[in-house]
């Protein structure tokens, strides 16, 4: 142990001695460190965001759609479309699920009179209102009757209001979504941007009868899902299993056979994202990490020209009484050292860079403390197999032949 | 009472073999060094000087004969064994100094204490300095290697070599680098140390300062050609008196 530390002591001594050098060894350490944090954080808050946001949706959502598979990619629709005679059942049967909307989604351009905009219209019933639990910032929400009576009202998000009615009262104007004229009843409350690049601002909600009849015509169309609170978050359960069924009935599928749709809590989509997300950020990091590794390879080519260039210095050491054992742990401290302190460094400068790019985007990022911990992990690491190999020639050096070298 | 053998050496040869080439480095040398003595080795470059003496400094391993260095069968330890024995009993002195560059002079003497293992010395510290006293180096303690004069170097390292108390003390052409003035001046520091007690066996190449010592053995071929008492052995004086005389102008 005492040995240890006089060893310790000797290796800063070479450390401070070349400092320079010592510097530039650390700056690959030191980048490949902050790049670990940097990306790891970043996926981090990427997930954080989109998590917000489907908690935003509320804790009690469902979602019933019909069943799709990825295929090489795309999503294709598996099951029986779901149609308004679905909604019905599960609207006049439900017990556990007091609230349920159709959702008709339609990518469209929207219309004002002093611009445009191409957006996602959205036809729902009021109960989407209350399933998402959006408030309502100036005029008021469509109400059931007139999503009964069809009634081309619409509720518009933000982005649509600047690009449509810059400095404007929108309440009263009319927009025309492919042709028809809606007339604006409401403003919703900004949302801010979603976590993906999503703007939940840039919106425009419709009655879903208005939806079916004016712009789908007689097409005959399914709902693109149907959207659902349960009673609480208790009978979430319960209202997947009551939803099951109902549609199970509805859909007149047999007692052996699958499912033709599927139901997805939001704990179910928040699973799903954190996966996506999860694997984003892992594959992040793996990226980042390859400069910790090509750091490590800095560390390691520094050391053996330090080898090298210390023959005389090893052939010394060797000749007044160091063991093998004290020139190892003399190079392989002075590595580990190296990387440790590169690893500091690049921790600090990564936890800054998070903070920077939060000023300049506003695109917050919690420093993930485990981001911290693997990157410093991996700076020993790195230290230790990359400074090995330098350490272990040094020990081997024959003191003769040491003390000889020109 | 018979005086301790420091060194005792039964039948050392050395070869060396590159491919198919062996070179007999040392054939069959015996020799006894006892405590206290002060031995010069001469000989013509490739003798086999260097090599005799790294494999008394237990750098090198004789091909064959044993080896006994105060009393310890050396041939039959291990690395670390050799690597301690090194650190305890042997001081080495080399012609090119090998200090640590850009490092204190105190910080170079301190180095054998570093890897000393035995815990017999408590403040190395003191230690370093009382040595760099005995070569007169008290007021450059702090000074970094590159600020001293070759001499002066040369008595860091020498100081460097006595930090351990050794049994024995090595040098290489320790004068090999430096002025005939300081070469006696370390030569003298030599009698002053052997004086005191220290066994010293050094290889010159200037009889000059073979002169210093009690004993000369001159080598040839890798053996020891003669090995005979040095009668009128210079001192400091004298030979700085003998310098003045060569150094006047023949006309
Ligand atoms: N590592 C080695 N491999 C092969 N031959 C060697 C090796 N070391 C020394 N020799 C040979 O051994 C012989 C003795 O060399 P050594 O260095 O001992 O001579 P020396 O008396 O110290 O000479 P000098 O006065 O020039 O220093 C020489 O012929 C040399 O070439
Ligand atoms: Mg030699």
């Amino acid at each position: 142990m005492k040995q240890t530390l006089k060893i310790l002591k000797v290796a800063f001594q070479a450390i401070n001695k070349n400092r320079t050098r010592s510097i530039l060894t650390m700056l690959g350490i030191i980048i490949g460190v902050a790049a670990v944090i940097m990306t790891i954080s970043a996926g981090e808050g990427a997930t954080m965001q989109v998590q917000n946001q489907i908690s935003g949706l509320g804790t009690n959502l469902l979602m019933i759609q019909t069943k799709s598979e990825h295929k090489a990619g795309i999503n294709v629709r598996m099951g029986k479309p779901i149609y308004k005679k679905d909604f019905e059942i599960l609207q006049k049967n439900a017990i556990y699920m007091p609230n349920l909307s159709p959702l008709l989604a339609i990518g469209a351009q929207a219309i004002g009179p002093d611009g445009y905009k191409s957006t996602m219209v959205y036809g729902v019933s009021y109960d989407y209102f209350y399933i998402t639990s959006r408030e309502i910032q100036f005029g008021s929400f469509f109400s059931d009757e007139d999503v009964k009576t069809a009634k081309k009202f619409c509720v518009i998000g933000q982005t649509i209001r600047k690009e449509l009615f810059p400095g404007q009262d929108p309440i009263g104007k009319q927009i025309r979504i492919d042709k028809v004229p809606f007339t604006v009843v409401g403003l919703l409350k900004e949302e801010g941007s979603g976590g993906m690049g999503q703007d939940m601002d840039d919106i425009v909600l419709a009655p879903y009868t208005t939806i079916q009849n004016r712009i789908f015509g007689n097409r005959k169309r399914g709902y693109n899902m149907i959207l659902a609170s349960a009673l609480s978050e208790d009978h979430i359960v319960d209202a997947k299993i009551e939803a099951t069924e109902l549609l199970r009935e509805s859909h007149k599928i047999k007692a052996n056979d699958e499912d033709d749709f599927e139901i997805m809590t939001q704990i179910e989509l928040q699973e799903i994202t954190s996966n996506i997300t999860g694997v984003l950020t892992l594959l992040l990091g793996a990226v980042a990490s390859i400069s910790l590794i090509v750091g490590g390879i800095g560390i390691m080519n520094i050391m053996l020209v330090s080898v090298t260039e210390r023959t005389r210095e090893i052939g010394t050491r060797l000749a007044i009484g160091a063991r093998e054992s004290d020139i190892l742990t003399q190079f392989l401290i002075e590595a580990v050292a190296l990387s440790l302190a590169g690893g500091v460094i690049g921790v600090a400068l990564g936890v800054i860079g998070n903070q920077i790019i939060y000023k300049v985007t506003n695109f917050y990022i919690p420093t993930a403390a485990y981001s911290i911990l693997i990157g410093f992990g991996f700076a020993t690491l790195i230290g230790i197999v990359f400074g090995y190999f330098p350490a272990r020639k040094a020990a081997k050096l024959n003191p003769i032949d040491a003390l000889r070298y020109e | 009472m018979p005086l301790k053998k420091v060194i005792e050496t039964k039948k050392i040869s050395r070869v060396f073999k590159n491919g198919d080439i062996e070179v007999y480095a040392l054939t069959d040398i015996d020799l006894v060094i006892e405590e206290g003595e002060f031995v010069a080795i001469m000989g013509a470059s490739g003798s086999g000087k260097s090599t005799f003496l790294n494999i008394l400094g237990c750098l090198d391993q004789p091909t064959s004969g044993d080896y006994y260095l105060d009393a310890v069968h050396v041939n039959k330890l291990s690395k670390n064994q050799l690597a301690d024995i090194r650190n305890q009993k042997i001081g080495f002195i080399f012609q090119s100094y090998n200090l640590l560059s850009r490092t204190t002079a105190l910080e170079n003497v301190e180095l054998p204490l570093v890897y000393d293992r035995t815990g017999r010395f408590s403040n190395s510290k003191e230690l370093a300095i009382k040595a760099l006293g005995e070569v007169g180096l008290e007021d450059r303690i702090y000074h970094k290697t590159n600020e001293l004069s070759g001499g002066q170097q040369q008595r860091v390292a020498i100081a460097r070599a006595l930090v351990n108390e050794p049994a024995l003390i090595l040098s290489d052409e320790a004068t090999g680098n430096l002025d005939s003035k300081t070469s006696i001046e370390v030569a003298d520091l030599f009698v002053r140390l052997n004086n005191e007690g220290k066994t010293i066996l050094m290889i010159t190449h200037e009889p000059e300062i073979a002169q210093f010592a009690k004993r000369m053995i001159y080598m040839r071929d890798g053996r020891i050609l003669t090995d005979e008492i040095i009668k009128d052995r210079s001192t400091k004086e004298s030979a700085l008196k003998d310098l003045e005389l060569t150094a006047e102008p023949i006309e």
